[in-house]
Order: C-alpha cells, then structure tokens, then sequence
C-alpha cells in the first residue's frame, strides 16, 4: 500500500466505476440470460406470467426439435456464406470508397455523397418491389448471387468508413506521398492499418445485419434451398395463430452465437491505431 | 460479377425508373364481369408442379403430395414451405417480378386482392363442384361472379368457456340470443367468480373478426353489392352491444398477448372467449382437456352468426403446368384427403362430406365448429379489404377504451370504407 | 465538407490523375450502389407519383401519374398526422438519451479499464443481438402493470405504478426507454471504435498541462470525437425516424394509435398494396432525415469536417 493519494484517489474511482458499470451490465444481460436459460424450458414454463429465470427440469428437447426438424446445415452455410460475403464485400469496398470520399478530391464527390447519405435515409420496405424486378430481370432470384450482391456495397459502411478516415491527420497521409507512396500504397499501408477499430465495427454491423436480415432472404428464395436460418425459424416457429417458443428461443439461441464469436473476435482491434504509429 | 452485367443492370434500373415516371401510359379499365375458366379435362397429371404453401401447411403439405404422386406417377409435386410472417410480401414481390410457382396457398382475405391482379387463373368449371363446400367459404374466393381460389381447410370462431365456471353460475347451454349471452356473461362474472366474464379483442389487429359477427348476427352486413353498409342501424346496434361489454366491467378493455388467453381461461380468471379451432389444440396442452366447453354464436334477425376464414388454393395465371396444378388442388379437396389432412395437421375440412367421418363427426366440440361453418360468412373478396379492417379495427378500439360512440366509430368506418372503396 | 485533404494540387494533369485516382476507389461501390441501392430508389420515388396499387403488381407500367396527390392526401389521414406527432417525439426523445447513454457507457470503457472490459463490452451489446421476442417478453414482464418488476419497485418507494403499455400517455415513453436501452451497444461500439483514433499524445500533453479529468473530456476527447459523433447522430437519427420493431412487437401501434409510427404506418400501407401512398410516407420520411441529418452536419461540423 502506498501513501500516494492521486493512486488511492484513483483506485478509489476504478472501484465506483466497476460499481456503475456492473449495474449496469446486469439491467442489460436480463432479456439475454432469460432468452439462454428459457431455451432449456418446455413451452408451458416459458410463457408463464410472471416469468420464472431457472428452469424447473432443464431440457434439450427444444434443441432436439429445431435440429430434427430444420435442415438445419444448409441454413446455416446458406447463412454464412452469405454473411461473410457480404462483410467481405463491404470492408472492402466500402473502405475504399470511405477513403476517396475523405481524402481523395474529384469531380462528382459531393454528389456521390450526397447519395449516398440520402439512400441509407429512405426505409428499405417502399424499394423492396422495385429491388425484386430489378434481381428478377438480372437473373438473381433463388441464388446467393441474388441475396448477397443487393448489399455488397452498402451506404452505411461507406458513411462510417468516411467519417473515420476524416479524423487521420492529412500530414501523415501527405508524409507518405512526398516519399513516393502510391494512392493505394498509402491506402494500404497507412490508412487500413489505422482503420482498424473502424473495421472492426464496420465488420461486426454488417455480419450482424446480413445475419439477421429476414424480409429480402425470404422475398428472394423462392426454393428451400436458399433459405436462411432467420427465414427457416420464422418458418417452423411463428405459425399463423401461435408461435412456438420452444423452439423460437432454442432457435434464437443457435443465430446469435455466430455474432457473439464475431463481435468477441473483433471488439480485440478496439486498439489504438495512432499512437503507436509513432505519429510526432 | 462483371462490370458487363452492372452496366447492363444500371441501365435497366435507370429504364425502369424512367418509364415509370414518364410514359406512365394509364391503366387499363378493365370491365368486372364474370369470367369462364378453361377446362382441365381428366387423365393424370404430369410434369414438376411447384407449389407454396405457409408454415405448417407448407412443412407437412409433402405427405399429401407423396400420395398424389403414387397416384400419378409421372408428375413430381415440389413444395417450398413459406414463413406466415413476410408470406404475402413474398407472394405480391413473386408477381411483380413474375415469378411465381404453379399453385399457392393464399389466406382466404388475400384472393380478393391478389386475384384483381390478374395473375390468378379462374377455377376450371370441371375442377370441383361449389355446393360441395361451407358456402361461407367458397364465398371467399369469388370475385366479381369469378372462382380465383379453392377453399382448401377452414376455421370459425365460437366462444371458448370454462365449465367450472359456467357450472359455479349455474349457466347451463349455450345463450340463443344476445339478451341471452350478455346474461349469461354477468353470471359467469358475478356468480361464477371470473374477474372477466368474457374476452373480447378491444380493437387492433383482427379485432374486425370478433366483431363483423355482430353486425350479421343482427341482420346487417359489411357490403350489400352497391356500397357499404358499416353505419347501418343493424351495425350499429352491433357496436353498440360490443362497447356494452366494456362499459359493463365484463371485459378487459386491455389486449391480451398471444399465450394468456387460454392460460386465464383455465385459470377462470376470464370465464369465456372468442376464438378458432386452434385453441383446442393451445387449450389441450395446457392440460385443459375437458376443462372447458364451446358454444355456438348467438343468433339473431341475419342468416349468419360467425366469421369463416382459413386458406384457399389457387392457381397463377403464367403457371408452368396448368393442368398438373389443377389436379393436384382438386386431389386436395376429395374428402378422403381432406379427412387425412384433418388427421395430418388438424385443419378443418372445407369440404362437407369430409365431415361425416367419425374423426370429426364423433368428436363433440368439433361438431360444434362445423355446425358453426353452415352459418358462418366471411367478408366480401374485395382487394381493398385488409385496409378497411385496419380502419374497422382502429375504431372498435376506440369503442373498446370508451373514447368513441357507437355512431360515430360507424360513421368513420363507412367514410374510411367509402373513400378506400373496393378497388375496383 | 468540401476538400479537407491535400491542397488542391498544382497542374492539370495533376488534377486529372487526382480524379482519376478518386473514381478509381470509389469505382466497385459506386457501380454496385448505383444498380442496386440508387436504382430500386429511384423506381420507388417514381411510384410515389403514380396511382399504383397491389392490383397493378402484373404491370406497374399501366398507371396514372398523380402528381403530388398521394403526398397532399398524406395530410389528410389522421393516422399520417398522429404518427408524424408520435415519430417526432420518439426521435426528440430518444436519440440524445440512447447517444448520451452510449457516450458514457464507452468513455467509461475506455477509461483504463482493464479488468473485465471484454465481458463489458459483450454485456453491453448483448440486446443488439438478442432475439426480440425474448427482449419483448422480459420488458412486458417488467412493465406488467399487476406483477411486473417495475410497478413493485416504484411501489416500494411509494410511487403509485402504471398501466404502462396499455395507457396512451404511457406507452410511447416506455417504447423510448426500451429502445434506447436495446440500441445503446450500437452506438457503444462505434464510438469505442472512434475513441481510439484520437492520439493518445493530445492526452499526455494535457495532463502535463495539469488539465483535469473534465477538461480533457471537453476539450480534447468531444472535439476529436466529433466525426464519429456526427455519424452516430444520424444513423441514429435515421433508425430511430424509421422505428419499427418495438411498436411492432410491444404495442401493434396501440393503445389507440400512440405507438404507431410512420415506418409501422408504412409498413400497414404497403401490406395493404397501396403502393403509392406507401412510397409517398417513405419519401416524407426522406425528407424529414435530411432536414435533420442538415441539422446534425451543422451543429457538430468542425475543421475537418467542413
């Protein structure tokens, strides 16, 4: 122990800060640990009001169900295919794009912006029919061609890719270039590599939103076969007059897992960039 | 994907946005009058027929396609089940981008729409005989003097009671008239002991299905043939006698969510409710097996007394293999397979002669239901009416919650259904 | 937020190379944006000024132009108007709180914490990703008016409770809190992301300034964060306009329409096959995003971003 008030002051707000946080982090995690614990319910325990959290006589029966009675390895590769895809697509060219808007002037950028913060403005629901014959005429309908490529490159990442790259002073840019540097030797090797926590958020976003996506999977399959988890659990668990929680909670347990390892993986680059660059 | 395709992409989208501004050509008036479909004539079937069909259906329609195709053996039935939830956002994207399969499953509410279209075709007249079906039902898939759609399974509503209940308030049998139910309602609540006598939906979604019985109950109806007749004295009345429910503390004017109803009845905390053939199966799993009773809708001056819906089969217009399709919605509605359907996932049959097997003919409560279906209607098969029941739906919520007069919730349902019109 | 980058450079064929260069990046998105983002966009703002119904689905072209008339008929519809008022407040009120909310939660994080930051991290995203229906359930256990979490509690300190989702006064705020509790991680973690580009030296210069804890929160951290904070303002300006998903699962819209908002009103009309109309609230929307997001670019502009 030592004396030094300014480390006791501060050990002191570490702990009010473990406090808050932990509060906190207890009224956020309730819906999801119902949700993990609910999964092990039989249908009749799970719907009872007021809720119970431990389940009486846990059980993997709804577990059985979901992976008995939905294909459920073909969802999932049609799933994951289909996220990876589309992060891929979208880190990249959203990047790219992110990086021209911020720091590249040419004709017609102010435009292109203009854009492409108006489209991520109007709500997906009235472009859907418009999107459909569009896919129908490319011969996309019924492939992952045709659910992946109508988000490859979406306003949204371009958007937060811009926004981040704004914020790269212009003198470590300008450094590069007087030493020869090509544009995207500069993009490669000095802007990627400080855009990593973008990345890293742009990534966990997409994967999630693609993941989740359900009104074009469902519009734009017209077989089983290219089905999506999302579209298969509405399917087998929201009937016409019920919903079969069992299997829905059990079901929603299995979709979010592959976020949670993808967040987990990419909330590590949550690193400072810039200081350790060595920027003066 | 090659640059190639996007330019060629790019273009199109430009071509469609364009046109569709600018040359904007005008529709065409089509006349409404009946249409003949063509025949289909006999044999069997042949050729792949594709076909969707929602949620449970969808998942378990493949055992009744398995029979077909070893009675056909040259056809194959290929089935894509589709999720209730987003199915008629799929059904209208497949027929703008044409699209479609051979034969859909559509919900009995939505042929109307989808039939004004004109990517349904009509019911061959050599397919199936019309009498053979609940009238109610068959009803839902004529429009303009024109068959789009098969009623395939049907369900009604019948009030759900608790027998303890009933047997603490000494209610015996069902109430003939509405003098009757209101009575018997008080004496579920104040003798039998239920906090609730009743629950009906105030208002929101579907809320239009508990209530329309009502208004045929007392001689009034939605639509006469030239206009509506949502403010008619008879409807009025109806609403009238709704919103009592709540202004008599007999109801709950909150909504129950999906999963309480059934829980509360058991419970005998609400005594009685509106619902459909599915709460059995709800009920029943709860261990309320033998719990509970159902009574018929009270009669009154009009013909019929409950709400008819279900799902039809139809054929697209552009189907690949017309014929096979035809055979294959026609082999659905030979009663024998409609009795293994009822076996198969408990859908109640459209066809009547089903009915006189002992699965369901021998059972006391379904017998109930499908002496319902004979005096059971469902509203006109007009495109426009999802959006005027939202409407409907919105004031008998206002009723519910006493914010609105049973005049005035009739007068604004007729001048929203008048100003939506039948989308013809 | 014109040229923030390099000078504009010397000779014409410099300037020429620079576009060059400029289109080069943004060629891959910008093909693929304009076929099928800006397309389908452009094909539905057509919509919105014809008379297009589920009935013309088989040949959209064979519609009449309208003109502004499903715009002028929005106006006119009570249920429009009430859900204009109910989206306006939902957006007054919940995105300073969710963005208020976020900010402190990841300043919080990001303040040396080292012990259990991961596990914090993933416990404050954890209601992005959690299924709805789950969320759903537990919040209409806690605002239950008879047994729910939230009424037991204020009633312990005396307070009388509510009949929160079923009472028109009480409904769209508890909405506001939800969504703001279950979109927070959203914001959480991109302004995580933003915090670490600010250089780690501005702070140390601070402090053997002798700057305290505030000031450098004021003058170094919301200055720098200010990118970042722009563009959590306006996507969450944009979910939030368009929220859906809470009145959706909580409400239907009720009690007597105080949860509807224009995305669920659009939603309805859409599903109803009344495709103009539908397209014509979409546009409204639009319209009422721009005039905001204009707002946020002008409120929390700075040099870089000009």
């Amino acid at each position: 122990m030592t004396g030094d008030p300014t480390r006791r002051r501060d050990r002191r707000a570490r702990l009010v800060l473990h406090v808050l946080l932990g509060l906190g982090l207890v009224a956020m995690v309730g819906p999801f640990v119902w949700m993990v614990l609910s999964s092990f319910k039989p249908e009749e325990e799970i719907r009872r009001v007021p809720i119970t959290w431990l389940p009486e006589d846990p059980t993997l029966a709804n577990y059985a169900e979901l992976f008995s009675r939905l294909d459920f390895p073909t969802y999932f590769t049609n799933s994951v295919v289909v996220a990876v895809l589309t992060t891929a697509g979208n880190l990249l060219f959203c990047s790219a794009a992110g990086y021209a808007l911020a720091k590249l002037p040419f004709p017609g950028r102010r435009v292109l912006f203009g854009m492409v913060l108006g489209t991520i403005m109007v709500p997906n629901i009235v472009t859907i029919v418009p999107l459909f014959v569009l896919s129908s005429n490319l011969g996309l309908v019924d492939s992952v061609a045709g659910l992946v490529l109508p988000f490859l490159a979406q306003a949204f990442g371009v958007f937060l890719m811009r926004q981040f790259i704004l914020s790269i002073p212009d003198d470590l840019l300008e450094a590069a270039r007087i030493d020869g540097a090509s544009e995207l030797r500069v993009f490669w090797r000095i802007v990627l590599p400080l855009c990593r926590p973008a990345l890293a958020t742009l990534g966990i976003l997409t994967f999630l939103a693609s993941w989740n996506n359900f009104l074009w999977p469902l519009v734009a399959a017209t077989t089983e076969d290219t089905y999506t988890l999302p579209v298969a659990l509405a399917l087998y668990a929201i009937g016409q007059n019920r919903t079969d929680y069992d299997l829905l909670l059990a079901g929603s347990v299995v979709v979010v897992l592959p976020v949670l390892v993808v967040f987990v993986l990419l909330q590590r680059h949550f690193v400072r960039g810039i200081a350790t660059t060595g920027l003066k | 994907m090659t640059r190639g395709t996007s330019r060629r992409g790019a273009l199109l989208a430009a071509v469609t946005a364009v046109a569709l501004a600018a040359t904007a050509c005008g529709r065409d008036e089509g006349g409404n009058e009946a249409r003949e479909g063509d025949r289909v004539g006999s044999g069997r079937a042949s050729g792949e027929i594709t076909v969707w069909a929602m949620g449970t259906e969808g998942e378990k329609v493949s055992v009744l396609a398995d029979d077909f195709m070893r009675e056909n053996p040259d056809a194959k039935v290929i089935v894509t089940p589709v999720p209730w939830d987003g199915a008629h956002n799929k059904i209208s994207t497949a027929i703008a981008g044409r699209r479609t399969p051979d034969v859909t499953m559509l919900g009995t509410t939505w042929v109307g729409e989808f039939a004004r279209t004109g990517a349904l075709d009509v019911v061959p007249p050599d397919l199936v005989e019309p009498g053979d079906f609940f009238p109610g039902a068959w009803e839902t898939g004529v429009v303009d003097d024109t068959a789009y759609g098969v009623p395939w399974y049907v369900e009604t509503r019948l009030l759900f009671v608790n027998k303890a209940v009933a047997r603490r308030a000494g209610v015996t049998g069902a109430p003939a008239d509405w003098a009757g139910l209101k009575q018997a309602v008080r004496d579920l609540q104040s003798r039998g002991g239920a906090r609730w006598g009743v629950y009906l939906q105030p208002g929101q979604t579907g809320a239009w299905q508990t209530v329309m019985p009502f208004v045929w109950q007392n001689g009034g109806d939605i639509h006469d043939g030239e206009k509506f007749t949502l403010d008619s004295a008879e409807a009025t009345e109806a609403l009238a006698y709704y919103r009592s429910f709540y202004d008599e503390g007999l109801s709950s004017r909150d909504r129950l969510r999906e999963g309480e109803p059934e829980r509360k009845l058991l419970s005998g905390e609400v005594a009685a409710f509106v619902s459909g053939p599915w709460h059995i199966g709800l009920l029943d799993e709860l261990g309320g097996e033998g719990e509970y009773e159902v009574w018929p809708m009270p009669g009154g001056e009009g013909e019929f007394t409950s709400f008819v819906g279900g799902s039809s089969m139809s054929v697209f217009a552009d189907a690949a293999n017309r014929d096979g399709a035809w055979k294959f919605v026609s082999y659905l509605m030979r009663p024998e397979v409609q009795v293994t359907w009822y076996r198969t996932v408990s859908d109640l049959p459209a066809v009547q002669a089903a009915w006189e097997d002992e699965a369901l003919a021998g059972d006391p409560l379904l017998a109930t239901f499908g002496d319902q279906l004979d005096r059971a209607k469902a509203p006109p098969a007009i495109p426009t009416w999802e959006q005027i029941a939202a409407g409907v739906d919105t004031e008998l919520e206002k009723l519910a919650k006493g914010t609105a007069s049973p005049a005035d919730a009739a007068r604004a349902m007729q001048q929203q259904a008048t100003a939506i019109g039948t989308g013809g | 937020m014109a040229a923030g980058a390099s000078s504009p450079g010397g000779s014409r064929a410099g300037s020429l190379s620079r576009a060059l260069t400029g289109w080069t990046f943004v060629l891959p998105f910008a093909a693929l944006f304009l076929v099928f983002t800006a397309g389908p966009v452009l094909a539905s703002l057509a919509m919105s000024v014809t008379d297009i119904r589920g009935a013309d689905l088989l040949d959209p072209f064979a519609v009449n132009p309208v003109g502004l008339s499903n715009y002028l008929d929005l106006f006119a519809d009570p249920k429009f108007v009430q859900a204009s008022v109910n989206t306006a407040i939902f957006v007054v009120a919940g995105v300073p709180l969710t963005m208020a909310l976020a900010l402190l939660v990841a300043l919080g994080l990001n303040s040396g914490l080292v012990r259990f930051r991961t596990l914090y991290r993933v416990g404050y995203y954890l209601p992005v990703v959690t299924s709805i229906v789950a969320i759903s359930v537990v919040w209409r256990f806690l605002l239950h008016p008879d047994t729910g979490l939230l009424n037991a509690s204020l009633g312990l300190v005396g307070a009388g409770g509510a009949n929160w989702l079923n009472d028109p006064a009480f409904a769209l705020p508890a909405l506001i809190v939800m969504t703001a509790w279950r979109n927070l991680g959203f914001a959480m973690v991109i302004f995580l992301a933003g915090l670490q580009a600010i250089p780690q030296d501005l702070y140390e210069a601070a402090e053997i300034d002798g700057a305290r804890r505030w000031a450098r929160l004021r003058h170094i951290t919301v200055p720098m964060l200010r990118p970042t904070m722009l563009f959590v303002a306006v996507i969450t300006t944009i979910g939030y306009v368009q929220y859906f998903e809470e009145p959706f699962v909580m409400t239907q819209g009720g009690p007597l329409d105080s949860t509807l908002s224009l995305a669920y009103h659009t939603y309805n009309q859409f599903g109803f096959g009344d495709y103009g109309a539908a397209s014509a609230t979409g546009y409204v929307l639009f319209v009422v995003v721009v005039l905001l997001s204009i707002a946020w670019f002008r409120l929390l502009r700075n040099n870089v971003d000009r």
